[in-house]
């Protein structure tokens, strides 16, 4: 699913935050099959190093990613949220007000509720939501969970959730 | 070393035909007829792709998985559900984490082999 929203993504000019629960040993293999149908510079998130436009990173297996003033990249270990480690919701409630970022935050297919809190509070700091529709989702838990926040901006298919991620932030 | 696809299904005319689809595509398939058959074929070493029904007699989809876990049979194995269960129960919460993707039936046999392959991909990295 992530490979089918990237292959259509150029040189965005924002970073992107990949949040996919997966066991460890292939996270390497996610990020070179990103890296294989995008311009963007794909890499595995370390510990304080700053989110670049242009660039995304993929949380690693096993630890909660969060921002620091959104944009510094903090790892750190925790219990499980939403039965999950990484979680999206950490990741994505960890994001702050400010006027000069402009947020966007988007559900895709999977099991549970994780990502449905953490798409209203990206609605909260005045950003923009997405959720992959429900023909295009092998499983549509975590999708629907973010429309029923009543949150959700735009339900979209892969192929549309490209295109309107180049319409909302644009092209390097 | 080449990876297999593991079937792990309670229906025959499931199993044999998922089989069929991926054999022809180029895959080293073996099948499964429920969760004690899975267990025994990891024990003996299998490293692969596990497409998992979830609902079987007895030992059910979680179950098994929950046995993999438990019995240190996971790494070195993807899981992908492989379901005519669009909506599974909350069995499935704590053990969501190990599994990769979902496959609901019927399916595409393009889709399945595109999926398939993709992720034996990730398991040929060093």
């Amino acid at each position: 699913m992530l490979k089918w929203i990237f292959k259509g993504l150029p040189m965005l000019n924002a970073g992107i935050i990949v949040v996919q629960h997966m066991p460890k040993f292939i996270n390497d293999s996610l990020r070179d099959s990103l890296s294989s149908v995008t311009p963007m510079r794909v890499s595995i998130a370390e510990n304080g190093a700053a989110l670049e436009s242009g660039t995304v990173v993929i949380a690693p297996s096993e630890v909660h990613l969060s921002l620091v003033e959104n944009r510094i990249v903090r790892l750190h270990h925790g219990s499980k949220v939403n039965f999950v480690c990484p979680s999206a919701d950490v990741t994505m409630k960890s994001l702050t007000w400010d006027l000069e970022v402009l947020f966007v935050g988007v559900v895709v297919t999977g099991m549970g509720r994780d990502g449905a809190d953490g798409t209203v509070h990206i609605k909260k700091l005045g950003g923009t939501t997405i959720a992959q529709d429900e023909k295009t989702s092998s499983i549509f838990g975590m999708p629907r969970e973010a429309i029923r926040t009543g949150c959700v901006d735009f339900v979209l298919t892969p192929d549309e959730i490209s295109r309107k991620l180049i319409d909302l932030v644009g092209v390097k | 070393m080449r990876k297999s696809i593991l079937v792990v299904d309670d229906e025959d005319v499931v199993r044999k035909s998922v089989q069929r689809i991926l054999e022809i595509a180029g895959f080293d398939v073996q099948t499964a007829a429920g969760g004690p058959e899975c267990l025994a074929i990891l024990n003996k070493g299998f490293k692969g792709l596990i497409l998992m029904d979830i609902v079987m007699p007895g030992m059910d989809g979680w179950d098994t998985i929950k046995a993999i876990v438990e019995g240190g049979l996971f790494e070195g194995n993807l899981i992908c559900m492989l379901t005519g269960k669009e909506v599974p129960d909350i069995k499935m919460d704590y053990l969501k984490e190990y599994v990769l993707d979902y496959i609901l039936k019927p399916f595409e046999s393009s889709k399945l082999i595109q999926i398939c392959g993709e992720y034996l991909s990730y398991l040929d990295k060093p």
